[in-house]
């Protein structure tokens, strides 16, 4: 199983790359022990986003289908998380249980939802539509529960204005419980991004990442081959969606808020944006570059005030039009272009473009 | 009864003509070229901010609204060239490009004119039927997508400029190779759709509050009527509209404007989810059945 | 002789003056963090709140500062976007470190704010006028509330235009719970809505709800739609030529919509507001001419800018009475009941119970050609509803928002 670690699907397989991956690491978990407990907390904030990003670049990078739902089950999991966290309480570890169910009940509704849209062999940009309103139609429905009767027990929607009173995730611990955020946050962020990097990258070398690469590049043909692409596809947007929900978890739990805007355009626009942005198709290129962009467009924003979503335009735009495929493979593409022309310039071009074919 | 009758005729109407007119532009960048345009809303507020601009310069509305349409398209001729033109091959990253675009523009216009542009007001009075009155201005804007859908059948399957543009659209290379300016075609075309979301903002400037990020309130609608009319952008667009207008009226006459909105996007779920090709795709197998 | 008497007196005085002007800018400054949206969708409301802002902290400065301080303003702009008013929160808290906090249009930016800040021992101003209710001892809010807006506003239009209501609302927290406000206080005036409708947000045709209204023929419209797109109703409603008298706790002051459309469309319209533009006293002449020495090009001064602006003075008078910058000794200050300042409306004070502002309200109206005219002063409004049912923050703090239909107890 940890053999398919490394594969094709998944960019950064050599020697270079684990020494810096575990430096990465190292430096990841000393960050707080010299940092501003600010930028600590702040870093776990933007770390939470990242599963949203994977699951959808398993579904739209790997798998090629375009989901404008990640918000749809982003809401889902961070309402899910308050309804059930506010009904259960904080006690025994119970937010966890509540963190768990809410992730549940995402793949429940994506399986549904996934059956409704696959099984009707919607694809392309029907999908991207098909998502695109069922995730509108959810923002919608949730910006008109700021009655009372929108309440599940004590659990109040509270429409437009949010949804407010979840605990943080909570450990039991003795002496008094520890509510998870900041410093704990970020290490809990870490980790779970550490276990799933690495769940992702087997799903994606093993022979079943094969056949969502191969639907990605010729569903017909992958179909003739024997295989049902539908259940492939369903399983990964199952996964995608799943991940989507968990950031919506994560998201709910940081700020004990959520509002019916995560769910809207234009937040349902932002990890096709983030995405494409680092490079779809890969799942590392996915994870850095969404943490990058996440971080440039808060210091953009607090630096230059009106400029702020130009300069973002603008950046955006120029990453498209210079760097197809994707910021991070960009750069990946320059580095290692650098260090090789240093050693063996001659074979650069050569290499490069067979690995464009 | 009679105007309990025209009243709902007219309220079809009008949620027919937004469809239809914040539609078309995008149904010929998206729907025939497949350029998934997110600056979409800001070819109509450019439309109708130039609209209203010569209109406070005293320019009768009519022909203010045609330079409103014309800024527009040279404004999506500018566009195609300087961005689009490189990403055809890949269409995923026209969606980011647009959308780099259609943020520096909203902002950029904050910056520039500032955060709202006084109105100019409806033209065109209102008439009486029953207890209602109606505002005379929405009729003409149904007239007005009518004469949208007309021309847009007409230039495409009548003129030379409209068998090129399909032919390009269809085959480029082939296109190429048969002696035709892709390139030309290509940014003309693209210039038509802009010019087309330009007229309607040009159209509704006189009835709505114009602000920078105006062009939000047609993004939706605007690319679900041209998903549901499906990839044969003739033959799906109109009765897209019909559909959801339909749907649409209905909800929002029953159970009020919520019912409406949300009632439109899951009848669009279960349309596309029946219709895997959109209407136009379900047009062409019953046609070839006949 | 009389130059060398004359010299050292100079000299002197420009030294007693340094030296008394010398502790004042050794102090740290008061850090006063002000999150305004400039970017976006509500950047119309935003700019004019980042001016008053800026204009109220230029003129304390000028004046010697907060107990000898300067102030140094820290603004960010979170666009709009909920996500944002919580990161920028957190940054001007832990990383600033900032004694206040003041901003944030929305309520929805104002609940993802409040979380954050009960965590912390730092006292949070929000300057909007809102749906009321919001019982925590971090904030304080300085908008008017519906008690002073539609308790004036509602039994005028009773007896002036008649019994039957039809209420266009914003279909969330604010159109829902200010209908309710408006029902509430139709009955006690003896008339009733006889037709509501809520308007998701973001709407911008509205020729059905023009018919319903038709149809259901009321004395009077209460307009409580809300943002842009949902204002193209009075252009529309016009076109149709469908004039109903109109009243508004949320027009002309806010969005100052008498400048943007083309006139007639909100002729006749009646709203009760403690702060627009066209108010004549002679302190409101003086505001306005210092705002608009330094903005020549705002386009209008409205209620939140206004309000924005009236909070630093608040914040100065707490401080300056508290001799601290804490949370504690300023509501200590509240408590007394003399938390009161001098504004360009007359003089304000804090209620202690629930920590909002006594306002004066005005009732104005918008004549054909967009003119305003004030027709009614009401005097000061108490922000009574909170401590009616219960709400007593020198007693216990829930951090709570209540409603008449989500009660304390």
């Amino acid at each position: 199983m940890l053999s398919y670690i490394n594969g094709p699907q998944t960019l950064g397989t050599g020697r270079g790359f684990w020494i810096s991956f575990a430096v990465f690491c190292l430096v990841a978990i000393a960050y707080p022990f010299f940092a501003d407990p600010y930028d600590v907390g702040n870093f776990a904030y933007f770390l939470l986003w990242i599963f949203m990003a994977m699951g959808l670049s398993i579904m739209w990078g790997y798998t090629g289908m375009l989901s404008f739902g990640q918000t749809f089950f982003f809401g889902i999991g961070g309402y899910g998380y308050g309804v059930l966290s506010i009904l259960m309480g904080a006690e025994y570890g119970l937010t966890f249980l509540a963190l768990l169910l809410a992730v549940g009940t995402a793949a429940v509704a994506a399986l549904v939802f996934g059956y409704f849209m696959i099984y009707g062999r919607v694809t392309g940009v029907f999908f991207g539509i098909m998502t695109l309103s069922m995730t509108l139609a959810l923002a919608y429905f949730l910006g008109q529960t700021a009655g009372p009767e929108w309440a599940i027990g004590k659990a109040r929607l509270n429409g437009f204005n949010g949804m407010l009173g979840m605990p943080p995730l909570t450990i039991p611990w003795f002496g008094g419980d520890v509510e998870i955020l900041d410093t704990t946050l970020y290490y809990f962020v870490i980790g779970l991004l550490f276990v799933i990097y690495f769940a992702v990258r087997i799903l994606l070398n093993s022979p079943f990442g094969y056949v969502l690469v191969a639907i990605r590049e010729d569903p017909e043909r992958s179909e003739l081959l024997g295989y049902d692409i539908r259940k492939y596809q369903i399983i990964a947007f199952i996964v995608g969606s799943a991940l989507a929900a968990l950031s919506g978890v994560l998201y709910t739990a940081w700020g004990q808020f959520i509002t019916p805007s995560s769910v809207g355009l234009p937040a349902a626009a932002m990890p096709i944006v983030w995405v494409a942005f680092s490079g779809r198709r890969d799942i590392t290129a996915t994870t850095l570059g969404t943490f990058v962009l996440l971080l440039a467009f808060q210091t953009i924003t607090i630096y230059s005030q009106q400029w702020a979503l130009i300069l973002m335009g603008a950046l955006l735009l120029a990453t498209v039009l210079f760097v197809p495929e994707g910021f991070v493979l960009g750069l990946a593409r320059a580095a290692r272009w650098a260090t090789l022309r240093r050693r063996r310039a001659p074979i650069v071009e050569a290499e490069m473009r067979s690995e464009e074919a | 009864m009679a105007a309990e009758i025209f009243s709902v005729l007219y309220q079809f109407a009008d949620v027919f003509a937004f469809l239809i007119l914040a539609a078309a532009g995008l149904a010929i960048i998206f729907g025939m070229m497949g350029v998934i345009n997110m600056a979409h809303g800001e070819f109509i507020m450019c439309g109708a901010y130039v609209t209203t601009a010569l209109v406070h310069q005293g320019m009768p509305l009519i022909l203010a609204q045609a330079g409103g349409a014309l800024a527009a398209g040279v404004a999506g001729i500018v566009l195609e060239i300087t961005v689009v033109r490189s990403l055809y091959a890949r269409p995923l990253d026209s969606l980011l490009a647009t959308w780099a675009v259609s943020l520096i523009v909203t902002q950029g216009m904050l910056v520039l004119v500032g955060s709202s542009f006084a109105g100019g007001g409806t033209p065109e009075g209102s008439f009486q039927v029953g207890i209602y009155t109606f505002s005379t201005y929405r009729v003409i804007l149904f007239l007005a997508a009518l004469g949208v859908l007309a021309f847009i059948y007409v230039l495409f399957m009548k003129t030379r400029f409209g068998v090129h543009a399909r032919a390009t659209m269809q085959n480029a290379s082939m296109a190429r190779a048969l002696g035709m300016r892709t390139n030309l075609v290509y940014a003309l075309t693209f210039g038509l759709g802009a010019a087309l979301a330009g007229l309607c903002g040009a159209l509704y400037a006189p009835t709505m509050t114009l602000i920078p990020t105006m062009g939000a309130t047609f993004i939706v609608e605007s690319f679900v009527t041209v998903v549901v009319g499906g990839t044969n952008v003739l033959l799906g667009t109109a009765p897209a509209g019909l559909a959801l207008a339909v749907v649409r009226t209905a909800l929002i006459g029953w159970h009020g404007q919520i019912a409406g909105q949300i009632g439109m996007l899951l009848a669009v779920m279960v349309m596309i989810r029946i219709l895997p090709n959109g209407f136009s795709g379900w047009l062409g197998k019953w046609a070839r059945n006949m | 002789m009389r130059i060398n008497g004359v010299l050292p007196g100079v000299i002197s005085a420009l030294a007693l003056g340094m030296a008394m002007a010398m502790p004042a800018h050794a102090q740290e400054p008061i850090k006063v963090g002000l999150l305004e949206d400039v970017s976006g969708d509500l950047a119309l409301m935003g700019m004019p709140k980042l001016h008053g802002a800026e204009l109220a902290v230029e003129e304390i400065n000028n004046s010697g500062g907060i107990m000898g301080r300067q102030i140094e303003l820290i603004h960010l702009d979170p666009q709009g976007d909920n996500a944002r008013y919580q990161e920028f929160a957190r940054r001007l808290l832990s990383r600033d470190k900032v004694d206040v906090l003041i901003g944030g249009i929305t309520s929805a930016s104002r609940e993802a704010v409040r979380p954050i800040i009960d965590r912390t021992d730092t006292l949070y101003i929000y300057t909007n006028q809102y749906e009321g209710g919001v019982c925590d001892a971090s904030m304080i809010s300085n908008g008017a509330v519906p008690e002073q807006q539609l308790s004036t506003l509602v039994p005028y239009m009773v007896e002036h235009f008649g019994k039957k209501v039809y209420v266009v609302a914003a279909d969330y927290n604010f159109g829902h719970l200010t209908t309710e406000w408006t029902e509430k206080l139709l009955a006690d005036a003896g008339g009733e809505v006889i037709g509501k409708e809520f308007i998701p947000l973001g709407v911008s045709q509205f020729a059905q709800t023009i018919q319903n209204i038709q149809k259901a023929d009321p004395d009077w419209l209460m307009m409580l739609n809300v943002g842009a797109a949902q204002d193209s109703f009075f252009e529309q409603a016009m076109a149709a030529d469908v004039h109903y008298p109109m009243a508004s706790p949320i027009k002309v002051m806010l969005g100052f919509e008498h400048k943007r459309f083309a006139p007639p469309a909100l002729s006749g319209l009646k709203a009760v507001a403690n702060w627009y533009e066209e108010l004549d006293t002679p302190e409101a002449e003086d505001f306005k001419k210092r705002w608009h020495a330094k903005y020549p090009d705002e386009p209008y001064i409205n209620d939140m800018g206004y309000n924005a602006y009236v909070a630093l003075y608040q914040y100065k008078m707490l401080v300056e009475k508290a001799q601290s910058t804490e949370l504690e000794p300023i509501r200590e200050v509240i408590a007394t009941g003399e938390a009161c300042v001098d504004s360009p409306e007359g003089e304000i004070c804090i209620d202690p119970k629930s920590q909002h502002t006594s306002h004066r309200m005005r009732l104005v109206s918008v004549k054909d050609d967009h003119t305003v005219e004030t027709l009614h002063d009401f005097g000061v409004i108490e922000p009574y509803w909170l401590g009616e049912i219960g709400c007593d923050l020198t007693k216990e703090n829930p951090q709570t928002q209540y409603s008449p239909d989500n009660l304390p107890g």
